[in-house]
This record gives C-alpha cells, sequence and structure tokens, in this order.
C-alpha cells in the first residue's frame, strides 16, 4: 500500500473544528437559500447572504382558537427575542403598499381576504429588511391549508410551529373577560390578567365579538381548518396547553422556540457522565456503547486492567489500590490520555464515566484536549441509591450476582448462602455520595451546558432520555 | 401551481449548472484546512477572490500549490524513478477531487512523470474552477 491507496485519517482537528463552528449548519442553510432562490449569479448571492449572518433568527408561527392567548404570547415571544411579530391586522395597516390598500378595500365588503392576496402580502413583509435580519413571528396565518401551501412553495418555512391548544369551554369562558387595552395594544383578563395600574383599568375597553355564541362560532371555524394545517408542519410542530397560567405556556414556548432541530451534521460524540454511587452510570455507559459503537471508557476499569496488565503504569498503581488510597490524578491522566489517544477511540467516539470527580480533574480533562461535548448529571436521591446497593448479593459457589429486589435468587438455599460485598455496606455508600455531592456543584457549574437528567426510574427510561439529549443540538440557554 | 417533479428537477438543473455542490465542497475543504476563527469572514473572502479572478482571468485561488504537488508526487514515487504507474496517477487524481471515478483515462503507455502530473493537476483545476 502507498500513500493513493492507504486509508484516509482525517486529522481530528476537522472534524473538531467543524463542530465547534457549525460549519455544516452554514453549509447547508447557504445552499438551502440557493435552491430556494436559484440566482443567476450564486457567488454575489452567497457572499449577501453569508455577510446578512441570519441563519439563527427566529422564524416561528403561532395558531390556535381564539381566547388561547396567542396574540398574548407572540407579543412576549417579541419582545424576548427582539423579532417582529405579524398578524392579519398589521399586514392591513401597511403604508406603502399597492397589495395592502387592495385586501383593506376587500376586507371592507366582503369581511375576509382571499388567499392569494394574504400570502401576497406575507411575502412581501417577510422579504423586508428587518424580518431579513431579526426574524418574524407569524400569529394567527396561515388560517387555511392553502395558505400554508402557497407560503411554503415561495420559499418561506417556519423552523417552528407552535399550536396551542385547550377545551372549548375554557376558551368559551375566558373570551367573554377579556378587554383590550386601546393604547398598546396588550389583552387582559378581568379575572386571570388584570393591570395593576388604575390608568390602565379605567381605559379598557371590550372588544367586539366575545359574547358566547360568537365564540363558539368562531371555534367551530377554527377546529374545521386547523385539522387540516397540522399535516403541513410534521417534524417541527409543538402543541402546548394554554389550560395553565400564562407563564407557564410563555416558559415552554420559549424553550421550544430556542432548541435547534436535529440535523444531518457529522458528529462524533464525546459523553461525560456523571452522578453519584449507583446512579446507573455504568450500565448506561455499557448501553450506549453497545447502540452507538462508542469506546466505553470507564476510569476504575482501565486503572485495573493496567494493573493486570503489569503495565509501567500499573506497578505505579498497585501500592495505592493495595493500600486502599485513591491514586493521585497525574497518573490517572496519564492511562486516560493513553488510551483516548487511540485511533479508535478519536474515530468512533467515548463514553467516559468516573472521571473527573471534582473541578480539578475536570480542568486537567480539558488541558488535555479531551473535551466531552455531551455531559450528563444523573440525579438519583439517596434512598434510591441505598435501595439498589445494599440490596446487592454474591452468590460464592456460582458467582452470579443478584438483588434481593430486583433479580431476587432462585432458591432458599442460594439465598442462605449469599454474601454481601463490603463495598456495598451502608457507611460506606453513604460516604462516597457525600464526597460526591461535595464536588458536583463545581462540576455543574464548570459544565454548565450539562443535561441533568432524572436517574431515578427504570434503566430504559433513562437511557431514552440521555440519547435524546445527544441527539438532539444542545439547546441555547433560555435567559 | 407547478407540479413537485417538474420543480426537483428544475432545481437539480440549477445545481448542475452553476456547478454548486462542487463550489461548496471546495470551499468546505478551504475552510476545514485553514480553520480561520472567523469562518463567515473567510467564506466571503474566498468568494469575493474567486468574483475578481472570474472578472479577470487572474489567480484563481488553488488550494494546492506547487509545492505540494511535488511532494505528493515523491509520495507515489516510493522509489524515485522520476515516474508514477498509470493506476497511482489515477488513484491521485481522484482523490484529489479532480476526475469522476468512472471516468476513463488514456493510459498511453508512458509513464507519468512529475511534470505531466503537474501540468494535468493545473489544468484539471483551472477548469473546475473557471465553470464557478
Amino acid at each position: 500500500m502507498d500513500a493513493t491507496t492507504a486509508p484516509h485519517h482525517i486529522p481530528p482537528e476537522m472534524p473538531q473544528y467543524g463542530e465547534d463552528y457549525h460549519i455544516f449548519e452554514m453549509m447547508q442553510n447557504m445552499l438551502e437559500q440557493l435552491l430556494i432562490h436559484q440566482p443567476e449569479d450564486p457567488i454575489s448571492f452567497m457572499i449577501t447572504h453569508l455577510r446578512r449572518n441570519n441563519d439563527n433568527v427566529p422564524k416561528v408561527v403561532i395558531l390556535g382558537p381564539p381566547a388561547s392567548g396567542k396574540t398574548t404570547i407572540a407579543m412576549w415571544l417579541c419582545k424576548h427575542l427582539n423579532s417582529n411579530l405579524i398578524t392579519k391586522e398589521s399586514l392591513l395597516e401597511r403604508e406603502f403598499s399597492r397589495l395592502s390598500l387592495e385586501a383593506k378595500n376587500y376586507y371592507q365588503v366582503y369581511k375576509k381576504i382571499p388567499n392569494s392576496i394574504l400570502v401576497g402580502l406575507v411575502q412581501e413583509r417577510l422579504n423586508e429588511d428587518d424580518c431579513l435580519r431579526k426574524g418574524w413571528i407569524l400569529d394567527g396565518i396561515p388560517e387555511r391549508r392553502e395558505q400554508a401551501l402557497m407560503i411554503q412553495t415561495l420559499g418561506l418555512a417556519p423552523k417552528h410551529v407552535i399550536v396551542l391548544n385547550a377545551p372549548d369551554t375554557v376558551l368559551i369562558e375566558r373570551n367573554v373577560g377579556k378587554r383590550i387595552d386601546p393604547v398598546t395594544g396588550e389583552i387582559y383578563h378581568t379575572t386571570f390578567d388584570w393591570p395593576p395600574e388604575p390608568e390602565i383599568q379605567n381605559r379598557l375597553i371590550q372588544p367586539e365579538g366575545i359574547s358566547e355564541i360568537e365564540t363558539a362560532k368562531k371555534l367551530l371555524e377554527y377546529h374545521r381548518h386547523i385539522i387540516r394545517i397540522l399535516p403541513s408542519y410534521p417534524k417541527i410542530l409543538k402543541t402546548i396547553s394554554s389550560d395553565q397560567p400564562c407563564v407557564d405556556v410563555f416558559y415552554q414556548a420559549l424553550t421550544y422556540v430556542q432548541s435547534g432541530h436535529r440535523c444531518n451534521a457529522p458528529f462524533t460524540p464525546k459523553v461525560l457522565l456523571c452522578g453519584p454511587l449507583g446512579s446507573g452510570k455504568k450500565l448506561q455507559a455499557t448501553l450506549l456503547a453497545q447502540k452507538y459503537g462508542l469506546v466505553n471508557i470507564s476510569c476504575g476499569q482501565l486503572l485495573k486492567e493496567a494493573m493486570a496488565a503489569k503495565s509501567s503504569f500499573g506497578e505505579l498503581i498497585q501500592p495505592f489500590f493495595e493500600k486502599r488510597m485513591t491514586v493521585p490524578d497525574n497518573i490517572i491522566t496519564k492511562v486516560l490520555a493513553d488510551r483516548m489517544e487511540q485511533q479508535d477511540c478519536i474515530q468512533k467516539g467515548w463514553v467516559l464515566h468516573g472521571f473527573p470527580r471534582d473541578l480539578d480533574q475536570a480542568r486537567m480533562l480539558n488541558s488535555m484536549g479531551y473535551n466531552p461535548n455531551r455531559v450528563f448529571f444523573l440525579s438519583v436521591p439517596l434512598d434510591s441509591i441505598l435501595e439498589r446497593l445494599t440490596l446487592r448479593r454474591t452468590d460464592p459457589v456460582t458467582g452470579e450476582r443478584f438483588h434481593l429486589m430486583y433479580k431476587p435468587p432462585p432458591t432458599i438455599e442460594v439465598q442462605a448462602r449469599l454474601l454481601q460485598n463490603p463495598k456495598d455496606s451502608e457507611e460506606y455508600i453513604k460516604l462516597q455520595t457525600d464526597l460526591f455531592y461535595r464536588n458536583s456543584g463545581d462540576l455543574e457549574q464548570y459544565y454548565d451546558r450539562a443535561i441533568i437528567v432524572n436517574g431515578d426510574q427504570d434503566p430504559y427510561t433513562v437511557f431514552e432520555y440521555i440519547e435524546s439529549g445527544i441527539i438532539n443540538p444542545l439547546p441555547r440557554k433560555v435567559t | 401551481m407547478e407540479p413537485v417533479a417538474d420543480r426537483e428537477l428544475q432545481a437539480k438543473l440549477y445545481l448542475e449548472k452553476h456547478q454548486i455542490m462542487e463550489l461548496l465542497s471546495q470551499l468546505t475543504s478551504f475552510l476545514l484546512f485553514a480553520r480561520p476563527k472567523k469562518p463567515r469572514e473567510y467564506v466571503i473572502s474566498l468568494l469575493e477572490r474567486l468574483r475578481v479572478a472570474k472578472a479577470t482571468h487572474v489567480a484563481f485561488p488553488y488550494f494546492m500549490d506547487n509545492s505540494n504537488i511535488v511532494s505528493m508526487f515523491e509520495m507515489m514515487d516510493t522509489a524515485g524513478r522520476g515516474c508514477i504507474s498509470f493506476v497511482q496517477y489515477k488513484e491521485a487524481l481522484k482523490n484529489l477531487g479532480l476526475c469522476a471515478a468512472d471516468e476513463v483515462l488514456n493510459d498511453d503507455g508512458h509513464v507519468i512523470t512529475l511534470d505531466t502530473f503537474r501540468d494535468e493537476v493545473n489544468k484539471r483545476m483551472e477548469k473546475m474552477w473557471s465553470m464557478f
């Protein structure tokens, strides 16, 4: 084999760079825009697109029945994300637009707007400079499936679609108490959302069309149409129940809008599992390694293997093990570095558990250049840990391991001879857990984008949570 | 509304006409090799150089300059004879992305010297970049 036929080894800096700077997403977005607009001069178009740098602006559609709180949520999202709010009313009121004037005249006569004009208005508005720069939030548009399809064929696709949902009776009752502030346009409610300042209270007016009968009619129409719109947005839809306090709905909507969708970028998972003794790290690591072909690096295992192989490291470690003292950090880091710089780790990715245990070790891991790109903290309450570990037993004759609750021994005679490992005693476990919690605060601060998983569930549920944490892009922090 | 298959075909033709996929592939290669701290600015600068070069027919931003071609040749020519076999030549062109996997190259029986190799690489690079 010579240089041309030997397999290519891509230096690991390249995929790492691609991941850190989101190169794949950048190129994918550029290609999307090229295909939508198909400009005659692609190079100038690409230069303009890159300069604009608007890959991450919000593009949200909010749909929902009347009185679900759509407009309130849309306004709050707008303020929070510093984006543009677009409603049917705002489109009709636009100045300097021939289409808008036409639409207004039509509306005055027939009380509705034809689909093509509305879509044309939307297209005009979304192609304006401020929408391109800061993104947009559409409130209540599209109202019909035809509109949704037309908007899509024009190449204007939302990134997130939120549908608010609540039982009809709740909505009808809610709508009766609706009040609008004519100055700011904000919506208040006589029971749920009464403004504190008396000047606002005095100028609130009752909007038209909020009686029970009218709301019921509007709801009928809404249900007829929404059922056909929902299939147009299969992967980006999220339904939020609006039968809860406003702030909860808003928080859910905000977290959703700030989370990315699963993307095809090449990604080598480098997972770190942290958690106290008995939280299930080893089990989850094995499951992950099995399913995704990652290299399972267990710190304790590595040290034991080094000792068994009687390597140079093994001889250094042996005295510490014999005296039951913790192995010093620099030896551990050397053993780890040795393992992690091997080709299969770099190529396939790894799952690390059992290290780092405190802030210094975390910093050392970082300085070695092996920073994990997903960190999970498995949180399990002490009682569950005790239950999981103190009931472990081993059969000295067959060597099989049992658990008095989850995997009981088959016969009484087996049970009679079971022994418990001294490491599973209550005092030892409590000691180790205390040690972990003393350091975990620092670790959580250091790995600020870590995901905290509830480890107190059956292993496959926990595994699914961890999987979704790895596969989906890391959510941006909600401020 | 035009049928969907029509628009898909239109999009495919557009991509082929302007060689978009090859251009993006080359840009990504440049980017991963150089690894600048500001990838957008870097790609913008590459595209501007390309735009200027197209207008003035001068100095395309080549990925591999002369010294790289020489080193690559020397890597393949392990015996130091000054020429490489046809199979090696074809593999090298494939690795550089300069010829399609099933393109039939003329094996005229002569061994490939450094000059032939260099000329062929340059010629193909120029052809590729002029199409963008």
